[in-house]
């Protein structure tokens, strides 16, 4: 009897391997932090560079300590390899909110937290009022943790050190690629990862670049093109990009988001191989294109028709700004809706549900997924008259197996359970249903709108309770990773020997 | 290298999941999505579609590739798949085929013609290693290495053995005249040390000359028996090959459970003995009297009944047994289990590729695979490496051993004074996973 209970848990985990690598990690996130304190030494904040100077040397020093764990065996399995994604963002956070409570700009470790885990996950929600008043170095770090987290910070191990790429990497890659399957471009692994964040740096580069050129300097270009490219949604203005109200610079970031939210695969086999035809094949990309398109025209009619703003020109723009930004789940803050169009808000909610597409930077279920949901409905629809009609859900020209449809229909459950489930949870803390249902929705599917009496109006979670502070952050992780990843440490198989 | 398996069968997935784990930029084709998703945790790229589709070759860039290889069910399909890879501008091609026609030299000039440089004919190669291992009866491999100047063999160590329990250093004055490559123990395989002792039950790998070899059997505690009767189990492809090769040699009774199957390798091969049994029938072995038999091979379609069957005619007093295991997980089972030789058609199947990637030339170079290591034979390039000092101070890594080379005709042991030269034809004995950096170190 004892024994079996004993031997109730798996003891196959490999707990000192998933520790070491997650020390080769935090190594990594100490390098990160050096840029916003080059960025705080730059503009003489003295103070502040020295408050990331410490947050890096703990973050090194404990990554140094981790590395030293010798483990007996360097196998990593499936469980090794979701626990070490699972938990890597977590250390990620722990460790990367350092500077923020150094600084004193959040107070208390919730706060703290939350800020980070928003950031990481390219959220984008803040618990932080007055943005503008923050040191410089703060704030570029804000942006920057989105952009590392957009891409993933498995990835760009994967891109940069031998050390993840034999097997075990794999496992690694699959649990944070985002979609349905795990599209490589190229044979291994590492040599995705090297492409897949090339691609990105060019864009990051590039939108740098693009809004240079217009009213921003190179700080605010650079921080804006990191929330950019990874639809993370962080500003370093109170008001957002309504500082500027510029059509340039408003367009240049339409143009980056809209990309971003568009699967890397394509746009690599398009622009690297020049396969133009994998624009035509992508039925996932004509839907991502067309919910754009008519989107924007909804949003327009309805700006017009309310009389919201009087230049037609601003109009479009704030339409199609607005959702692009809700479809990527970048979330940037433009016009507020709430005080006069539950409609278009609502309409937006709708956008920001679906995602943008898998395999991009994008939050959201994913377009792909809805394409396959829907293509099984109608199915279904047809087996209603015919019943013994044997039917296939094809997409981009290709049939997808059972096997594959039901891993969709089962992650959509799953995601929607979590979703309405944290929405009760916050209720219990005094939030009205619906700003509980869209804060938990706006959580995991990583867009960082705020919303409700109790968030005044702009994307500011300041007010909310600090149980249901952790609760979302939790919620963002989960969204971020697509749900299984992180649930499966959750079930009882995870652990259980089976 | 870019290797563009087309194919996710056995053999397919095999080659994929070991060529991935020694480094290589792995590509794999197949119409069917489910057997691609069981790859996906391995670290290669899949792509869904037909190998002999232009459009899906194009797409996967198999101009760039330097092997491609068809192992497809079809042959017809494996054949033009690869001829149209080879005109694609892809540097090797590799169709596997099932036609013993194919194999003859008349064939190669045809099919060089198509742009096909290697054929791989699983079974035929597998009918020929169970061919070696009856010759052999006291080895559980057979390998021989530069024109049999050198032999590989892997023999069990029993306690009868005088090297049992001697430090190698040690050994010398016993068996100078060989080299142990590798010793597997309790399922793992390493590359000893001097300081590293061969002990009882142990599998070991041994390197030496044709001349010595009956000082080695006497060392090692073993007998060689003569076979004359044969006694085989099955009724596949490989007994058919097998039948073909060895039937004028010996006396050889077919036992097969498919009556219709029965027929037909009774009405192709006059000479032999056709017993049809019934499946589960247990002591059918009993009854067609294998204690007059030499050899026991099973080649059924089960791994496992391969594998008791063999262990039930070695209980009845059957000398030597061989079996035929596909089910990789099975064979440290089996060999533990003290089963002569064991036959697997994806080691088979690996073998050759592993030859196309040490050389290109393929011509020269020979490369045979166990389960868990791999036997390499090349020719040391001008300025290796491996020329610039003796063989003790190489500092070769530890999951690979220079067994032995040939030098102007004349096979010889290695020793650790012995310096490599350019030109020599050596023979390296590697552990899974460091076949790749043999090029890097002989190339």
């Amino acid at each position: 009897m004892q024994l079996s209970k004993h031997r109730k848990f798996t003891q196959s985990i490999n707990f000192p391997i998933v520790l070491r690598v997650v020390g080769w990690l935090l190594m990594i996130e100490a390098m990160f932090m050096a840029a916003p304190a080059v960025v705080a030494l730059i503009y003489g904040e003295t103070m502040i560079a020295i408050e990331f100077a410490i947050s890096i040397a703990i973050t090194l020093i404990t990554g140094l300590a981790m590395n030293r764990i010798r483990p007996l065996n360097k196998s990593m399995r499936k469980r090794e390899g979701l626990l070490l994604t699972a938990t890597v963002w977590v250390f990620f956070s722990i460790f990367g909110m350092l500077p923020f409570l150094f600084s004193g700009t959040v107070t208390g470790v919730t706060d703290g937290f939350f800020e980070t885990m928003s950031g990481f996950t390219t959220t984008g929600a803040s618990v932080i009022r007055d943005v503008e008043n923050l040191p410089r170095g703060i704030l570029f770090w804000r942006s920057m943790m989105q952009w590392i987290g957009g891409m993933g910070i498995i990835l760009f191990t994967l891109a940069v050190l031998p050390m993840l790429n034999y097997k075990g990497g794999v496992s690694l890659f699959n649990s944070e690629v985002t979609g349905i399957t795990h599209e490589r471009m190229r044979p291994r692994v590492s040599q995705t990862a090297k492409s897949l964040w090339g691609m990105y740096l060019v864009f990051t580069a590039l939108l740098t670049t693009l809004l240079i050129l217009g009213p921003m300097d190179w700080y605010d270009a650079l921080c804006h093109t990191m929330s950019t490219v990874s639809t993370g949604g962080f500003s370093t203005k109170n008001n957002g990009l309504h500082y500027w109200h510029d059509y340039y610079t408003d367009g240049m970031i339409m143009l980056f988001m809209l990309l971003c939210g568009i699967n890397f695969t394509i746009i690599y086999n398009v622009a690297v191989r020049g396969r133009f035809s994998e624009f035509k094949r992508s039925d996932t990309l004509k839907w991502y294109l067309s919910i754009i398109a008519l989107g924007g025209v909804v949003v327009f009619a309805r700006i017009m028709y309310m009389g919201f703003v009087d230049e037609w020109q601003f109009a479009a723009v704030l339409a199609w700004f607005d959702t692009i930004s809700a479809i990527t789940s970048t979330g940037f803050a433009t016009y507020d809706y709430e005080q006069e169009g539950q409609f278009i808000f609502f309409f937006l909610i709708v956008l920001m549900f679906f995602g943008g597409m898998a395999g991009s930077t994008a939050g959201g279920a994913k377009i792909d997924r809805f394409v396959v949901l829907l293509k099984n409905v109608k199915n279904e629809m047809y087996k209603v008259v015919h019943s013994n009609a044997v039917t296939s859900v094809r997409l981009d020209g290709k049939s997808v197996p059972h096997m594959i449809v039901e891993k969709v229909l089962a992650f959509l459950s799953v995601y929607v359970v979590v979703m309405v489930a944290v929405a009760v949870v916050l209720t219990l803390y005094g939030m009205p249903a619906f700003d509980a249902l869209f804060n938990s929705l706006s959580a995991i599917s990583n867009i960082g709108f705020g919303y409700g009496e109790m968030t005044n109006g702009i994307d500011k979670f300041a007010m909310i309770h600090p149980v249901a502070k952790w609760l979302l952050a939790f919620e963002m992780l989960v969204g971020r990773l697509e749900v299984f990843t992180v649930l499966a440490l959750f079930s009882p198989g995870f652990w259980k020997k089976d | 290298m870019r290797i563009v398996i087309a194919g996710a069968g056995e053999v397919g997935t095999h080659l994929a999941k070991m060529l991935s784990n020694e480094e290589q930029d792995i590509i794999v084709l197949d119409k069917d999505e489910k057997k691609l998703y069981n790859l996906e945790n391995y670290n290669l790229m899949t792509m869904r579609g037909s190998a002999v589709s232009l459009d899906v070759l194009k797409n996967i860039q198999v101009g760039a590739a330097d092997i491609f290889i068809a192992v497809t069910p079809h042959e017809t399909i494996n054949i033009i798949a690869s001829s149209m890879a080879k005109s694609m501008g892809c540097k090797k091609a590799v169709a596997r085929i099932d036609n013993y026609e194919f194999m003859k030299p008349a064939a190669k000039k045809f099919f060089a013609s198509y742009g096909i440089d290697t054929l791989i004919y699983p079974e035929y190669l597998a009918a020929q290693e169970v061919k070696t291992a009856m010759a052999h009866t006291w080895v559980r491999n057979w390998f021989e290495m530069l024109n049999g100047e050198l032999l590989v063999v892997g023999v069990k160590i029993r306690s009868n053995s005088r090297i049992v329990g001697i430090k190698l250093k040690d050994l010398g004055g016993v068996s100078h005249f060989m080299h142990i490559n590798a010793i597997k123990r309790n399922r793992e395989i390493i590359i000893p040390g001097g300081d590293d002792m061969v002990l009882e039950n142990d599998i070991i790998y041994i390197a030496t000359t044709r001349k010595d070899i009956d000082n080695v059997i006497a060392v090692c505690g073993k007998e060689q028996h003569t076979v004359e009767r044969v006694l085989i189990m099955g009724g596949n492809e490989i007994v058919e090959q097998l039948v073909y090769l060895i039937g004028s040699k010996y006396k050889v009774k077919i036992m097969h459970n498919d009556l219709v199957r029965c027929q037909e390798l009774a009405d192709q091969f006059p000479d032999c003995n056709v017993v049809h049994y019934q499946a589960g029938d247990t002591d059918v072995l009993e009854d067609e009297g294998v204690e007059d038999y030499d050899v026991f091979v099973a080649l059924g379609e089960s791994s496992e009944s391969n594998i008791l069957s063999c262990v039930m005619a070695k209980e009845m007093g059957m000398r030597k047994t061989i079996a035929q295991v596909e089910n990789l997980q099975f064979f440290n089972e089996a060999e533990s289990l003290n089963i002569g030789t064991i036959i697997n058609k994806k080691l088979i199947a690996s073998s050759t590729i592993f030859q196309m990637m040490i050389d290109d030339d393929t011509d020269n170079a020979k490369c045979l695979a166990l389960a868990d290591a791999e036997v390499a034979e090349l020719e040391v390039g001008a300025g290796a490496k491996v020329t610039k000092a003796d063989v003790k101070d190489l500092r070769l890594s530890r999951d690979m051993t220079i067994a032995g080379l040939v030098r102007d005709g004349v096979g010889q042991l290695v020793t650790g004074s012995t310096r490599l030269q350019a030109g020599d034809r050596v023979v390296v004995f590697c552990l899974s996973g460091a076949i790749h950096k043999i090029e890097r170190m002989f190339g």
